[in-house]
């Protein structure tokens, strides 16, 4: 954009979206909020007048899609993957509902990245199944599922994508609750601000709390918050679903404070959870796996603002991350461990305008990881070094309502396996992996409020240590895995089509996509045994692969009175073979819509959600069924005595359908959860 | 204003040594006794069953014993990838588990090493599971193997005659028997 930019659109519901692309980036944790610039808006005609934007329109827009707030509350459940899993192009894949993770366009695993607080999530939850997020959902404040070229400050894989949590475990900027009358305290040097909020539901009977403060004494900026989850065997329509608990704990402490011109922080999390993988079935261990992982995070990060031109940031975080995981069999016998140990270093300068270029940040991410295995599992101990360079820019003025936004990302990774009597030793072998990614993304105002994009890009990722080492049985995930040494790295070329209409009664948005994938990396059932084991043969193979989808959403803008929201995602997956057969585990056509009426202080709803069958299968894959689910929401919220409160009751399944996710390794043994009723009650003062 | 730069120095601190500790696994890794079969033989090493990447050789007289009695010795042998015959590991580590499917009917006598009795409780049908237990868990184990258990019989028509002054001898549904190091190795072809 340049130094200044007029955008006249026709609905007044836009501005608030416009002035927040108007004001300065979001990248660093929502700190250089304070550096908004200098904007000016005429509600009367709709128009907004920017100057020095850092941010294209578009990424402001799709700002107003990150869940935060009430929009957040409303959807908050037992997991990310489950509180996310109605936006646009996301599934779940799962192994009971502790083992939840995202899908984002039908890609999983590496794929897709969650971070926290803009930094690496230290977990396992990519490698395997079974394996949990290590992450409370309850304690976050935003959930941002990044798209287009944004995707690359923070990983390879364009055609997947980044969720970023948002805890703001370091408290740069306390938030004071939106509506909340001002306290008296915060014109003087102490300021104090606090939240709880608990959760409970009959689906998994259990409650979820947390409590969290936040404080600033002169300058000095401090945070606390404690979180617990403890939650029962999952109901479902045909029974209880034995050993599906969850127990989580979490404790956050972060501390900010500014010299001059730097500001630094630090925070320290830990996550605790207990959780069960169930068992008792054909393929199954008798009794489930119970799991245990814990991590903690520590996080410091550093800020400094030159004095000529303080949104210039440029920023320095590093983060120290040990993650514990252990499967046991029985109380006593661990099946299965891993002890995970990761420092990462990310610096990134931000400059809000230099040329024709606006909102630049590049920098660089540096990584050590070292993974060392324990009982029965057959992946040698191996350290991993990564490195990557990374660049997004926007630039605009070539044609009237055109902004493009760059980017770019290259490094390398390189795995270090050591001699393990369960590998093979013609397996343990260095592999070094060049990547580089790039995207481009063209969005032109085709006309007011209309935005017509096209995102090109180039995907990769280097094959994970399992991938590459691992070779033997994964009783957890009831799999017999076999890793290939020699694989190359995945790459692919892709396009994102997409059109939004931003009107004065609705908004929609519909969007095709396409990734053709050359060695596309993803464990296939080969039909074998493991006789000793009795297990399936899982093997990584690289194939090509071609990946199309689309999705669609619309919601009404009115903020009183009638509300309408609907959205669906397809996607379907092919390899390059002579029948172009299906690609594994591709969710199925997916849509929900929700029918609600908003008054100033209490919205009630119906809502659905419905699968059709999945019939694409690859080789030994089973169908799975469609579904449809209805349920109803009501919400209170208002404010009083220097606090806003919020009572949130909600009804999931009513009807007790019989709901099998494609992509669970469970869905033909029971189906998800059942009838579900869920209250969420918070106070922030 | 010092003391605000010394807290806030302190808080640092205190966060950075929070994440000193070491994070390292507790047990080993542990290699895998790989069987691709199992072969059992009764006490005149006649082959009472066999299976063979998950299939059963029907032509096997299979497992059977009377209710009240105790069959003989059964001897297990394993099958490697190329069909050929090997013995069960001969360590501290490895030793045989089984699950019963229904512990009313049968029931396991153990001896040590890579054999077992059979023990009838009940005339019925159920069935065995037999694992390579190392330390807690299964290196490998049979499909669920068919037992009959026949007409009870009295004690002294049994065509076993259980030695009860056998120390050795222990059962149990689920065995979770460690370093069972009898070596019960008869010679034959």
């Amino acid at each position: 954009m340049s130094m200044k930019a007029e955008i006249t659109i026709t609905s007044t519901i836009m501005n608030s979206t416009l002035i927040r692309a108007a004001m300065g980036s979001l990248l660093l944790g929502g700190f250089l909020h304070s550096f908004a610039q200098e904007f000016i808006q005429d509600l009367g005609y709709s128009t907004v007048v920017a100057e020095q934007s850092s941010e294209t329109i578009l990424d402001g827009l799709r700002e107003d899609e990150v869940l935060k707030a009430q929009k957040l509350d409303r959807k908050i459940s037992t997991t990310i993957a489950e509180t996310i899993k109605n936006e646009p192009d996301i599934a779940i894949r799962s192994m009971g509902p502790a083992a939840a993770r995202p899908v984002i366009k039908g890609l999983s695993g590496s794929h897709v990245t969650l971070t926290e607080d803009g930094s690496f999530c230290g977990d396992m939850s990519a490698t395997s199944p079974d394996h949990a997020v290590a992450s409370e959902v309850l304690t976050a404040h935003k959930l941002r599922i990044v798209r287009g070229p944004q995707i690359l400050s923070h990983s390879f894989a364009t055609a997947g994508g980044v969720i970023q949590v948002e805890h703001n475990d370091i408290p740069f900027e306390i938030a004071q609750p939106q509506g909340a009358p001002t306290q008296s305290a915060a014109v003087s040097n102490i300021q104090i601000h606090g939240y709880i909020t608990d959760y409970a539901e009959s689906g998994q009977p259990g409650f979820a709390t947390v409590v969290g403060v936040n404080g600033n004494i002169h300058g000095l900026s401090l945070k606390g918050e404690l979180s617990a989850r403890n939650m029962g065997d999952m109901q479902t329509p045909n029974g209880t679903l034995k050993n599906t608990e969850i127990k989580n704990k979490s404790i956050a402490v972060g501390a900010a404070y500014s010299f001059e011109r730097f500001h630094l922080g630090a925070s320290f999390r830990t996550f605790n959870s207990n959780y069960g993988i169930p068992g008792g079935f054909i393929g199954g261990h008798p009794n489930g796996v119970d799991i245990e992982l814990s991590k903690r995070d520590l996080t410091l990060r550093g800020l400094y603002l030159p004095a000529q031109k303080s949104s210039d940031t440029l920023s320095v975080t590093f983060r120290l991350n040990q993650y514990h995981h252990t499967e046991y069999e029985t109380k006593e016998y661990v099946g299965a461990e891993f002890a995970v140990n990761q420092e990462n270093v990310r610096i990134e300068k931000f400059i809000a305008q230099s040329g024709p270029f606006f909102g630049i940040h590049f920098g660089g991410e540096f990584d050590i990881r070292s993974v060392e295995m324990g009982g029965y599992v057959f992946t040698p101990p191996t350290n991993s070094y990564t490195a990557s360079l990374f660049s997004v820019a926007s630039l605009n003025g070539w044609r009237d309502g055109l902004e493009i936004t760059l980017s770019a990302r290259l490094g390398g990774a390189f795995f270090r396996p050591q001699e393990s009597i369960v590998a093979d030793k013609d397996a343990i072998e260095d592999r070094n992996f060049a990547l580089w990614a790039i995207a481009a993304e063209f969005s032109q105002r085709v006309a007011p409020g209309k935005f017509l994009t096209l995102n090109v890009f180039r995907t990769t990722r280097a094959p994970t240590i399992e991938e590459l080492y691992n070779q033997g049985p994964h009783l957890a995930a009831y799999t017999y895995e076999r890793g290939n040494h020699k694989l190359d790295a995945e790459s692919g070329y892709g396009a994102e089509l997409e059109f939004r209409d931003y009107g004065e009664i609705i908004n929609w948005r519909a969007a095709v996509h396409s990734t053709w994938f050359l060695n596309y990396l993803a464990p296939r059932a080969t039909g074998d045994t493991n006789w000793s084991q009795i297990l399936p043969i899982y093997q990584v193979s690289g194939d090509d692969a071609l990946l199309m989808g689309a999705s669609a959403s619309v919601e009404t803008v009115a903020e009183t009175g009638f509300y309408a929201q609907a959205g669906a995602s397809y996607v379907c997956g092919f390899y390059q073979n002579e029948n172009w057969s299906d690609m594994p585990q591709i969710p199925p056509f997916k849509f929900h819509g929700e029918i609600a009426y908003l008054w100033t202080h209490v919205r009630t709803g119906i809502n659905t959600e419905f699968a059709l069958a999945q019939n694409r299968l690859d080789r030994y894959e089973e169908r799975t069924p469609g579904y449809a689910t209805f349920g109803a929401s009501l919400e209170f919220h208002w404010s009083l005595t220097l606090a806003n409160y919020s009572i949130i009751l909600r009804g999931d399944n009513l009807f007790n359908a019989d709901v099998r996710n494609h992509l669970s390794r469970l869905k033909s043994v029971m189906p998800e959860k059942g009838r579900n009723v869920s209250i969420l009650a918070k106070a922030e003062f | 204003m010092k003391r605000i730069h010394f807290l806030a120095i302190a808080i640092f601190s205190l966060i950075f040594a929070a994440c000193g500790d070491s994070n390292s696994t507790s047990t080993e890794q542990h290699e895998h006794f790989e069987v691709e079969g199992w072969r059992l033989y009764s006490a005149e090493w006649d082959t009472l069953y066999s299976v063979y990447r998950g299939k059963e050789d029907s032509k096997l007289p299979g497992l059977k014993v009377n209710a009240n009695c105790m069959s003989a010795h059964i001897h297990v042998k394993f099958l490697d990838e190329n069909k050929k015959e090997i013995a069960g590991p001969n360590d501290d580590e490895h030793s045989l588990g089984w699950d019963v499917g229904d512990s009313k009917i049968l029931d396991i006598h153990f001896e040590g090493g890579w054999g077992f009795h059979l023990k009838g409780l009940k005339k019925g049908e159920t069935t065995l599971i037999l694992k390579v237990k190392h330390h807690d868990h299964a290196d490998a184990k049979t499909p669920e193997i068919k037992v009959v258990v026949d007409k009870a019989l009295d004690a002294d028509k049994c065509p076993f005659q259980e030695d009860e002054d056998d120390p050795s001898t222990s059962s149990g549904t689920e065995h979770e028997h460690e370093g069972g190091n009898h070596n019960h190795e008869h010679d034959h072809e």
